[in-house]
């Protein structure tokens, strides 16, 4: 019995990346090289972004020294039997490792870095994205070998499509009796977009020839421009350092928002904070996440802010350049707007905006009547329309959703600064419960009912000393996860019934 | 079609000498030329929707050999078709998805097989069982026990499904019955070669049509009193006969090896798996000489009383390797040996699990615990079967490394028309509380999974009105049926709407108008308009469903949101009795994506004018909150980190794969969600004039302070 082995290739990709394709390429190169080759796939039919796989198998010695012999080739992959694990995606690279295709005494895994959300990541209302380091961890630590690279951003690069670097990566991996010639000779046999597949399979062969691991995609974080230094001078004395760029970056955006007293305000209402992070010996811990969500909950985002960003330059700058790819194209940009009767009263004051609001909510009007506009922003008319709204920000302080605002943040300041005496931890927690609030219409409504529901069932039970603090603060935290799991608050409901009968079922111990 | 077949089916005209490379399916349809088939036809469903779409692409190859093609409405139609075989010695085959193809034909093939064939009669079925299976997971090898057609399962490799064919159409003609062929999702898909022969053709065909039918012959009626005769004839003659002819050709093949007080009896099908597994534990080499004998069932219905008996005799044990259940060929063993009085210990099902998949970790665990329960003479079975255990130990460990991970089903692709009807059915049921939804099979049934997650309920394809007659009476709502106009085509135009229009029925009927069998790859279906080879069936469901006296019947443009939701409110609330059907049109996207880039290339080229459109977030006003995902779920509307250094949150994005199809600014209008959705638009060739008033516009706003002029640049 000879110990010569089929070679056995996993491909994992997504519905529509071309993963047939690449089968069709290495099992034609095979072919021309005289192996017996056998590929298999179970193709997701028409639709994409599914999860696919396709296998194959080389039998690395050629048909003509077999004689008569012929290999029994596999259709299916072996748990612990792949010598190359190819993924298009990291997630799908971490389900080949889950599935048990990568192993360490011979898997040579090949992922991109990049990622393509599913579903379940992308619908979560907070940060739903599956740990990225963990995945990368995992994969390095089962493969013999292991190559990650961008192979999204090489194939843009190279202005091919994923399949190509990933041949080129394959090709680089050297564990197939295929040469880079060879396999080139399968891509232009193919004889389709010929040119650019073959820079896309250079891309992938140079980079797993490079073996650099390129670093993870720098995020892209737009700052607020830099203001006068006074404020930001005040900062840097009275504030401890983990905390100073985070209160400058809030002082910039403020000035930018509202103006220069907008943002001495900012800083008189972290005061307490210092004072209480101090005490708690928190060295700015809990100054920094308070001053985070302070600024953004001060620049909350009302008409006037979102006719800022709409006629700013660096937006159009972007959608022409990065999205449309323009050079001297005539273009358009088209905003989708539906203010309603909330949005009108933001910017009256509270004495005309209560009643309209008040007869509004009687008569069911509120979220049923919408003015539906598409607003051409790059036509005059359009433009001039967000600029007289960008100009109303004067006028913003003696609004009605100035006052509300500025009311919930001194409340839910207060909470932080009352309970950061009694435990770090909950004051953190309190302060991270800003979250929950965001976003416009219903959604805005729906964060500031959850944010209310937690801080009467569980913060003011524990600043009471009803609940203690470690407790009260892994309280909250769950049930500021349980709030952004779904939209109908089925989440936090049952969160909260667990965590009361937890108690009552301690009391009744006690 | 979504994927065509022109340059492949050029190796269908390979003949003696030439060696054919490529997939199974292409390797079935070469060998049902070689084989003198006078009519093909079918059903698309994977996996042999491809099957099908060969056969379509390699018309013109068949046209020159007289085979007739049948693109058939639905399998019973197809196996309907079969009947040409009755009374002539013309062979044919057809193909479908199975199980559930087999269902809808089952009435045909009862009748098909009481009579049986003169001329060969080949199914092709695509078993869809196991990974990547979308249908009830049951076996086909009850219908081949109930109406006494033969099942032949081949090992997956391309000689010999190849061969297997060519053979059966033989057995066919030898025992007069009806033969099936399964070929699973994998076999399917396998690329390989063999040496081709000659295309044969048919004595009769459309190249050499029958004269005129035989003599009446009561005898070729599935009717009383001959029926009774049929029964006896299919057990008396059909059934030796085919053991003798399978016997004769050695359809099944034995695998001798030197432990020969066991032996393992495989289906064909998973022959490759077991000598895999096999190898990996040291007892095969890797070119299918195994130390365990082996029998290779290529026909596993019927079973040969003598094979099973001579394979079996003088073995202490032997295994069964039958993928799901019920274990019917274990037990036939069970039973032949009990009749031969032969003492073999039977194992199957036990060491091997009673359901699911036969995957290489399935496999490899049992065939451990058969060698520790059988022990043969002459192995150390522990060792052997710790080695077995030790090649897969690792694969619990490295699941919990990384913990549940999120699945990625199919989802609708990006720009599909029956995406934003969805969107609206939630916003409907926002507003008027959740409603019974009974679902259909195609590219609709996305629907059922996250973000959307609605549907109560699945009977089958065509079948969803149907399925909701006895909810409507029971309940407060309306119950809403979803339907393709696959499903409409197929079989919900009768079950359903003529159905409920008899029983004066109340209900909400929605039909997806795509223009095709979407999820099977885009084939054409009576109401196809865009018809890939020019001709249109032009047959129209509007017309169709007034003329079946349908009153409330609104055909509304899929991707309104805002009109679809109010059209869905009114069908919920309206006081009129009735059927209401809501006809949801927008042409597959995919389809339409193929042929409109293909039109804008050439027009650009033409340097006429196209316009190129795409939709976009304001990172700076997205706050993160993801509601437009829950509303859509569109792979183009997706997540990146959030541009706003003071927020943690992913915001949500609309990338490069965008085709502008328009739903995020439906849904955000409809659903009253944000302000960060745009739609931005360039246009390539512009007029003069439009150019004269883009620079003209971005002067302007310059001068207003604004971004002016420098894009213009």
């Amino acid at each position: 019995m000879t110990s010569t082995r089929p070679i056995t290739l996993l491909i994992a990709a997504l519905g529509g990346e071309g993963g047939g394709v690449l089968t069709g390429w290495i099992v034609a190169a095979a072919e021309q090289a005289g192996f017996p080759v056998q590929s298999t796939s179970i193709p997701g039919v028409a639709q994409r972004t599914g999860a696919t796989t396709y296998y194959i198998e080389i039998f690395p010695v050629k048909t003509a020294e077999l004689g008569s012999k012929r290999p029994v080739l596999a259709l299916t992959p072996g748990v612990g039997d792949i010598d190359i694990a190819v993924a298009s995606e990291l997630l799908e690279a971490g389900r080949t490792v889950a599935n048990g295709f990568v192993t360490p005494d011979r898997t040579h895994a090949i992922a991109s870095l990049s990622r393509f959300y599913a579903v379940d990541e992308k619908i979560a209302m907070g940060d739903g994205r599956f740990d990225q380091d963990r995945l990368i961890k995992v994969i390095k630590e089962h493969a013999r070998d292991c190559l990650l690279i961008d192979m999204a951003r090489l194939a843009e690069q190279s202005g091919s499509i994923i399949n190509a670097v990933m041949l080129g990566a394959i090709a680089g991996s050297g564990r197939l009796p295929l040469t880079l010639e060879q396999l080139e000779a399968a891509v232009r046999a193919d004889g389709k977009s010929v040119d650019s597949n073959l820079a896309g399979l250079r891309a992938g062969f140079a980079a797993a020839g490079a073996k650099t691991q390129p670093a993870i995609t720098v995020e892209n974080k737009r700052n607020a421009p830099v203001t006068p230094a006074l404020l930001e001078h005040e900062v840097s004395y009275s504030m401890p350092a983990l905390a100073q760029p985070t209160a400058i970056e809030g002082v910039r955006r403020l000035i930018a928002y509202q103006g220069l007293a907008y943002a001495k305000l900012y800083l008189d209402r972290l005061r307490p904070i210092t004072d209480a992070d101090e005490a708690a010996s928190a060295h700015g811990r809990l100054l920094k996440e308070v001053a985070r969500h302070l600024a953004v909950r001060m620049s909350y985002e009302d008409v006037v802010r979102v006719a800022q960003a709409k006629i700013s330059p660096a937006r159009m700058r972007r959608i022409a350049r990065e999205e449309l790819r323009v050079t001297n194209e005539p273009f358009s940009v088209h905003d989708f707007l539906k203010p309603g009767i909330e949005e009108f009263c933001q910017l009256l004051p509270s004495f005309l905006a209560r009643p309209i609001l008040r007869v509004s909510e009687r008569k069911g009007w509120l979220g049923r009547f919408h003015i539906g506009m598409e607003i051409n922003s790059t036509s005059i008319s359009g433009y001039l329309r967000f600029l007289m709204l960008a100009k109303l920000r004067r006028l913003r302080p003696f609004g009605h959703r100035y006052k509300q605002e500025q009311m919930q943040i001194e409340s839910w300041l207060g909470l932080i600064a009352k309970a950061a005496g009694q435990s770090l931890d909950l004051g953190l927690e309190i302060a991270e419960c800003s979250r929950l609030i965001k976003g416009y219409g219903d959604t805005h409504v729906r964060g500031l009912a959850n944010f209310a529901i937690i801080a009467d069932r569980l913060i003011g039970p524990a600043l009471a000393g009803q609940i203690p603090s470690p407790r009260a603060a892994d309280a909250i935290a769950s049930a500021r996860t349980a709030a952004l799991l779904d939209p109908e608050g089925e989440g936090l409901a049952k969160c909260l019934a667990e965590i009361e009968g937890q108690s009552a079922l301690r009391i009744a111990a006690e | 079609m979504e994927r065509s077949f022109k340059k492949e089916v050029q190796a269908l005209r390979l003949g003696d000498g030439d060696t054919f490379h490529g997939e199974g399916i292409l390797a079935v349809t070469k060998a049902l030329l070689q084989s003198g088939v006078s009519y093909v036809g079918g059903y698309q469903g994977a996996p042999v929707s491809h099957l099908l779409d060969v056969l379509v692409d390699a018309r013109d190859i068949m046209a020159e050999l007289g085979v007739h093609l049948e693109t058939c409405a639905n399998e019973a139609s197809a196996a309907a078709m079969l009947g040409a075989s009755i009374n002539y010695p013309l062979r044919g085959a057809v193909t479908w998805k199975s199980i559930v193809g087999t269902n809808v034909a089952a009435d045909a093939l009862s009748n098909l097989s009481s009579p049986g064939v003169i001329g060969g009669v080949m199914i092709i079925l695509g078993e869809d069982y196991g990974e990547g299976a979308s249908v009830i997971q049951e076996r086909s090898y009850a219908y081949a026990l109930k109406s006494s057609m033969w099942l032949l399962d081949p090992r997956p490799d391309l000689p010999s499904i190849v061969r297997t064919v060519e053979k059966g159409f033989e057995l066919s003609e030898a025992s007069h019955a009806p033969v099936m062929l399964e070929l699973r999702i994998r076999a399917c898909h396998a690329t390989g070669s063999f040496a081709a022969k000659d295309n044969r053709k048919a004595e009769f065909s459309g190249l050499n049509r029958i004269a005129g039918p035989p003599r009446f012959n009561y005898a070729r009626l599935s009717h009383p009193p001959v029926i009774f005769t049929q029964e006896k004839l299919k057990v008396e003659q059909r059934l030796p006969a085919a053991c003798a002819f399978i016997r004769e050709h050695k359809l099944n093949e034995t695998i001798a090896g030197e432990l020969d007080d066991v032996g393992i009896i495989v289906m064909g099908g998973l022959t490759n798996s077991v000598l895999r597994a096999l190898e990996r534990m040291g007892l095969a080499d890797v070119f299918g000489a195994s130390r365990i004998p082996l029998k290779v069932l290529n026909v596993v219905y019927p079973l040969v009383p003598e094979e099973i008996r001579g394979f079996c005799a003088g073995k202490r044990a032997v295994l069964v390797v039958e993928e799901g259940h019920p274990d019917y060929i274990e037990q036939a063993v069970n039973v032949e040996l009990r009749r031969a009085d032969i003492q073999t210990k039977v194992f199957g099902k036990g060491p091997l699990p009673q359901a699911g998949e036969y995957t290489s970790d399935v496999l490899l665990e049992g065939l451990a615990a058969f060698l520790q329960a059988a022990r043969p003479a002459g192995l150390d079975a522990d060792s052997v079967a710790g080695k077995a255990r030790g090649l897969i130990a690792h694969k619990p460990k490295a699941a919990a490394a990384l913990g549940p991970l999120p699945p990625r089903p199919p989802a609708f692709c990006t720009g599909c028309p029956e995406r934003p009807v969805f969107a609206a059915i939630k916003l409907m049921q926002r507003e008027l509380g959740p409603t019974h939804i009974s679902t259909d099979i195609g590219c609709h049934s996305f629907a059922t999974f996250a973000p959307f997650s609605l549907g109560n309920s699945i009977l089958g394809y065509g079948m969803s009105l149907a399925s909701a007659a006895a909810v409507g009476p029971n309940m407060d709502r309306r119950p809403i049926a979803i339907m393709g106009d696959g499903g409409f085509w197929h079989n919900g135009l009768i079950t359903g709407v003529a159905s409920t229009m008899f029983n004066k029925g109340d209900g909400v009927l929605i039909v997806m108008q795509n223009g095709y069998a979407s999820a099977t790859g885009q084939q054409a279906i009576p109401s196809t308009v865009h018809g890939r080879t020019g001709a249109v069936p032009g047959v129209d469901i509007e017309q169709t469903l007034r003329s079946m006296g349908v009153k409330w019947l609104r055909t509304v443009h899929s991707y309104s949101v805002a009109v679809m939701t109010k059209t869905l409110k009114e069908a919920m609330r309206s006081a009129e009795r009735g059927l209401k059907v809501i006809i949801a049109d927008g042409e597959c996207q995919l389809a339409r994506q193929r042929r409109v880039r293909a039109e804008d290339a050439d027009k650009l080229t033409r340097g006429e004018r196209v316009t190129r459109m795409r939709y976009g977030v304001d990172d700076e006003i997205c706050t993160g909150d993801h509601s437009c995902i829950r509303l859509s779920g569109c792979p183009s509307l997706t997540v990146k980190p959030s541009p706003d250094p003071l927020r943690s949150d992913p915001v949500a994005t609309v990338i490069d794969s965008c085709v502008g199809c328009g739903l995020c600014g439906e849904v955000a209008h409809a659903a009253v969600l944000c302000p960060s959705f745009y739609r931005a638009e360039i246009v390539r060739n512009a007029s003069w004039r439009e150019r004269a008033l883009f620079r003209l516009r971005q002067k302007v706003i310059g001068w207003l302070g604004g971004y002016g002029g420098e894009m213009a640049a």
